[in-house]
């Protein structure tokens, strides 16, 4: 058995819409090694999204117990500012996201955002470009988001995530905009690169396929839609 | 169309807005537009009813009655009366006879003559005016520019006729200002409606986007937007110019006022523009101001050039529209050069800025700095337009500003030379003023307090080639009351020099044309006698064109043609009764032409105080709308932007950070423009009262920076940024979820 890098305790997480409480989460529990793979399936509403901005902290959840990287998290109570602090290191030092689309500075060229990045998580920069080429865009390094393509800037998002040496990434349907052929070459290199530096992953999709490629399976489709 | 309009359904108060908007940029136009037609018809208009006039007095100094009237018309000498009354309540009314109005060539009375009706102020029927209980009544007696000296019967000469002090050009020069402000207020709410416009259209965005994946052609969306800010515009710009006049009407009170106490030039009701040019003009206005850049978009391929190119055109109208402006030998020039100026300045101010922010973003070592400068070219290159709008609003704003405290401080110092003595008694025609003269020496030890001197005012010639003409204006002796005056520069001990003779002063006008500075001779040919004398010192002469020469009277010859003679008299404790009745028996008068400066000036600081505090009012209304104008174009250009420091939150950067970033770039650009403006405004300053106002009217203010200002604008610019920011901080806590436009989503805000 793996280390456990995430443990996920009766995590609950509703939304108020106008006089009603809608959840969205309820009494969800994981565990996450380190160097493994989950995939959050379920249809659009289900709170995929969700679970992830609770996982890095973007969101706070309303119960249960998030155990990151050695830290606690418990749902309510005070200290929200110091929660906040932790949850940004984080963010910066271990933990890589990856949206759908956007992930790069438009104002900053591919190599400008992979340095960026790298540097907030107070990693060695030097190694950015590296990064391009392993991801097969090397070439592409001085261009900027605008004068590539969809493929290319995923590619770029994931040499920034992994610039940053992350204990875990998490991917928001990361190929949801690309055609079916760009989309295997992007996740096949997250794989890839996954297993090879050993980061845990956690990936949303709705895609069967892709999520038959990870090593775990959670299914929030039971749950109440949004 | 219902998709379109669907925006304003759930977003009512943005149209409320919009709508609320253009009244109230069409009612500020429309009201200091209206204001300054105003002034300007009634300043024509009395200038055409007092210029090119002249008037019969007595040469025995009396005042004129009906039965010189009689005496006139009998030799034959065609006049007009002229009774000016000054009521017990109210303001003066000045009452004429129609059917004497035929001496200045009109068919049928005194309304063409005066092109007005004689159904109001200040001009009425001379039975009507006979008739009110008056404070005070004087009659004149008008005679055609035909009259000459030789038609007149013995005892009567001609003289000037002016109703008022001879202010110069100041009112035009005034009314130039109120050309500046109304052109400012033009620019400030076209870049308002424009703010607000966009914060629209950037919400609309990717509604837009949808309408063209179901089909409908950008083309068409763009001709609806048309139809619906026309549609708009005319619904709302109709009540403006119905409000703009009501506030017109509402100022034109007290603004009324200070024309005829600065100008004695009434604000006539009933003049100014009628609807269809403000109409027309903001309805332009709204059009360009809200679908400029759509209108603009389809010439864009044909209208762009090469960036070196751009730059170097830009340059090049900068360098010679500042040329142009220091050597412009007229008006229209000058005007071709600010507009140069201006032009090459808005072309150059942001790619420079984008040049430099990009400059110190590749010298930046930390990733964040070099993004944050990255960032700040991206918002300068996209927020062009909106940015060189506002600097040139911020500059002209500073150059009004500047323009008016100018004129403030001229105005009160050119009261307080005029006004120094407390009574200022003019020398009937063909009396002794010596005797009057040795009666007050007389008096000066006995009467405590009494301070005095006699003005002798001619003109005299340069000793030089063109033998140019300056004013004489002669006093004796040089006592307080003269030597309260303040030098802009002078010699040791000036006005005991003066008292001697040893010297003359100048005014600044003829030190300027001369080319004369303290201790320089100034020569002169004063009564036909050359002579020599050395500057003893130069005094600011605020508004007149001519030159002056400030001297001694005892130093005049014999031989000096003395144009016009007065008293300046501060009476001390006997009051002023004492020392008229005894001139009024020198002299062999029954009443004397008095003026009670005490009176005129309490009136005219009075009356100037609520000018300028009107001219304050609403150059501090264009600048809270610079302000609002600023602060919801960076709103919705950053609100576009929004997702980018929503990701340094995500890539770990706690709340108060990325929040500090997005507050040290609004900062930054709002700053930044208030440093721009800061040059341009102080030049534009430079070329209104140095440039432009000698130009026009022959004579310059004197040039003042007033860092307060700077400080002002500066303190606005940094309250902008820090709203923006504030206003973005509660944007940034909202969850990452998605960027705000469809564009953001490929990058393509660079």
């Amino acid at each position: 058995m793996t280390e456990s890098l995430l443990a996920v305790r009766g995590l609950g997480k509703h939304f108020v819409s106008g006089n009603e409480t809608v959840p969205v989460i309820d009494k969800l529990s994981f565990t996450l090694g380190q160097g493994q793979s989950l995939a959050l399936t379920g249809r659009s509403g289900s709170g995929k999204s969700t679970v992830l901005n609770l996982l890095c902290g973007l969101e706070l959840p309303d119960a249960g117990t998030i155990v990151m990287h050695g830290q606690v998290f418990e749902a309510g109570g005070a200290a929200t500012r110091q929660k906040a602090a932790a949850w940004a290191t984080l963010r910066r030092q271990h933990i890589g996201v990856v949206f759908q689309e956007a992930n790069l500075m438009p104002a900053l060229s591919l190599l400008e955002n992979v340095r960026f990045r790298a540097q907030l998580a107070g990693r060695d920069a030097a190694n950015s470009e590296d990064w391009l080429t392993r991801l097969g865009i090397g070439e592409l390094a001085r261009r900027y988001p605008d004068q590539v393509s969809g493929g290319q800037r995923q590619r770029a998002a994931l040499a920034m995530v992994f610039a940053m040496e992350p204990a875990l990434i998490l991917a928001d349907e990361p190929t949801g905009s690309l055609d079916r052929h760009t989309a295997d070459e992007v996740i096949q290199a997250l794989f890839e690169l996954q297993a090879r530096y050993g980061c845990s992953l956690i990936l949303a999709t709705h895609d069967a396929e892709l999520a038959a490629g990870c090593q775990q399976h959670l299914d929030l489709g039971h749950l109440s839609a949004l | 169309m219902k998709a379109l309009l669907s925006h304003y359904r759930r977003h009512p108060l943005q149209l409320m807005a919009l709508a609320v908007m253009i009244v109230l940029a069409t009612m500020l136009w429309t009201g200091v537009n209206h204001l300054t037609s105003q002034a300007r018809a009634s300043l024509g208009q009395s200038e055409r009813a007092v210029t090119e006039r002249q008037q019969v007095v007595r040469s025995d100094g009396q005042a004129l009655v009906i039965e010189d009237f009689v005496a006139l018309r009998l030799a034959g000498v065609c006049v007009m009366p002229w009774l000016e009354v000054t009521p017990e309540t109210g303001s003066r009314l000045v009452g004429i006879d129609p059917l004497a109005a035929h001496c200045f060539g009109a068919g049928t009375g005194a309304s063409q003559v005066l092109d007005q009706p004689l159904d109001g102020k200040p001009f009425v029927d001379m039975h009507t005016a006979a008739g009110i209980s008056a404070r005070e009544s004087r009659l004149y007696l008008l005679a055609p520019e035909t009259t000459r000296a030789t038609d007149l019967p013995g005892g009567y000469h001609l003289k000037t006729f002016l109703t008022g002090p001879d202010t110069g050009e100041l009112g035009d020069s005034f009314l130039l200002n109120l050309e500046a402000l109304g052109v400012l207020v033009l620019l400030i709410t076209a870049l308002l409606l424009r703010s607000v416009y966009l914060l629209g259209l950037a919400q609309r965005r990717d509604s837009f986007a949808l309408l063209h994946r179901f089909g409908v052609s950008p083309g068409q969306v763009q001709r609806w937007l048309v139809l619906e800010i026309l549609v708009l515009a005319l619904v709302c710009v109709v009540p403006g110019v119905w409000l703009g006049r009501w506030l017109a009407a509402g100022l034109g009170g007290g603004f009324g006022k200070a024309l005829d106490g600065l100008f004695d030039i009434p604000l006539y009701a009933g003049q100014g523009q009628g609807w269809i040019t403000p109409v027309l003009v903001m309805l332009g206005v709204v059009v360009i101001a809200c679908l400029g850049d759509l209108l603009l978009l389809r010439f864009r391929d044909r209208l762009s050039l090469p960036v070196p190119v751009r730059a170097g055109l830009a340059m090049a109208m900068l360098v010679a529209g500042l040329v142009m402006a220091w050597l412009a030998p007229s008006l229209p020039w000058v005007f071709v050069a600010v507009a140069l100026v201006f032009a090459g300045a808005g072309w150059l101010t942001p790619a420079a800025v984008a040049h430099l922010a990009h400059w110190r973003a590749n010298r930046s070592s930390a990733s964040l700095a070099l993004w944050r400068h990255r960032e700040l070219a991206v918002l300068v290159r996209r927020l062009t337009l909106p940015l060189v709008a506002l600097q040139f609003a911020l500059a002209m704003v500073l150059a009004v500003q500047a323009l008016v405290t100018t004129f403030e401080s001229t105005f009160d110092r050119w009261l307080a030379q005029r006004l120094e003595a407390a009574y200022y008694i003019e020398v009937p025609a063909g009396a002794n003023s010596k005797k009057a003269d040795e009666w007050l020496t007389s008096q000066q030890e006995s009467v405590p307090g009494l301070r005095w001197h006699r003005v002798i005012r001619g003109r005299a010639e340069l000793a030089e080639a063109e033998r140019p003409q300056v004013d004489v204006f002669a006093v004796a002796p040089v006592g307080s009351l003269i030597r309260a005056w303040a030098l802009l520069e002078a010699t040791d001990q000036p006005w005991v020099a003066l008292a001697s003779g040893a010297g003359v002063m100048i005014n600044e006008q003829l030190a300027r044309r001369q080319n004369l500075g303290v201790g320089e001779n100034v020569p002169l040919i004063l009564g036909g006698q050359p002579t020599a004398l050395p500057v003893l010192g130069v005094y600011p002469d605020y508004g007149r064109p001519a030159g002056e020469v400030l001297l001694s009277a005892k130093t005049l010859p014999d031989s000096f043609n003395i144009r016009f003679e007065s008293f300046s008299v501060t009476p001390g404790e006997p009051g002023i009764a004492h020392i008229t009745d005894a001139l009024e028996k020198i002299w062999g008068v029954e009443a004397l032409s008095l003026r009670d400066n005490g009176t005129v000036q309490a009136l005219a600081t009075g009356v100037f105080d609520q000018t300028f505090a009107l001219t304050r009012a609403i150059t501090l209304l264009t600048l809270i709308l610079a302000a609002s104008a600023l602060l919801m174009m960076g709103w919705v250009f950053f609100s576009t932007r929004t997702w980018y420091f929503q990701l340094l939150v995500v890539w770990g950067l706690p709340h108060r950070v990325a929040a500090g970033q997005l507050l040290r770039l609004a900062l930054l650009l709002t700053g930044g423009i208030a440093v721009l403006a800061l040059p341009l405004g102080i030049w534009l300053t430079w070329v209104l009262v140095h440039r432009i106002n000698p130009l026009a009217f022959g004579w310059s203010l004197p040039m003042a920076v007033y860092p307060l200002f700077w400080l002002e604008l500066a303190v606005l610019s940094l309250a902008v940024g820090l709203s923006i920011a504030a206003l973005m901080r509660r944007q940034l806590r909202r969850p990452a979820v998605a960027p705000v436009s469809a564009s953001a989503l490929t990058g393509g805000e660079r």
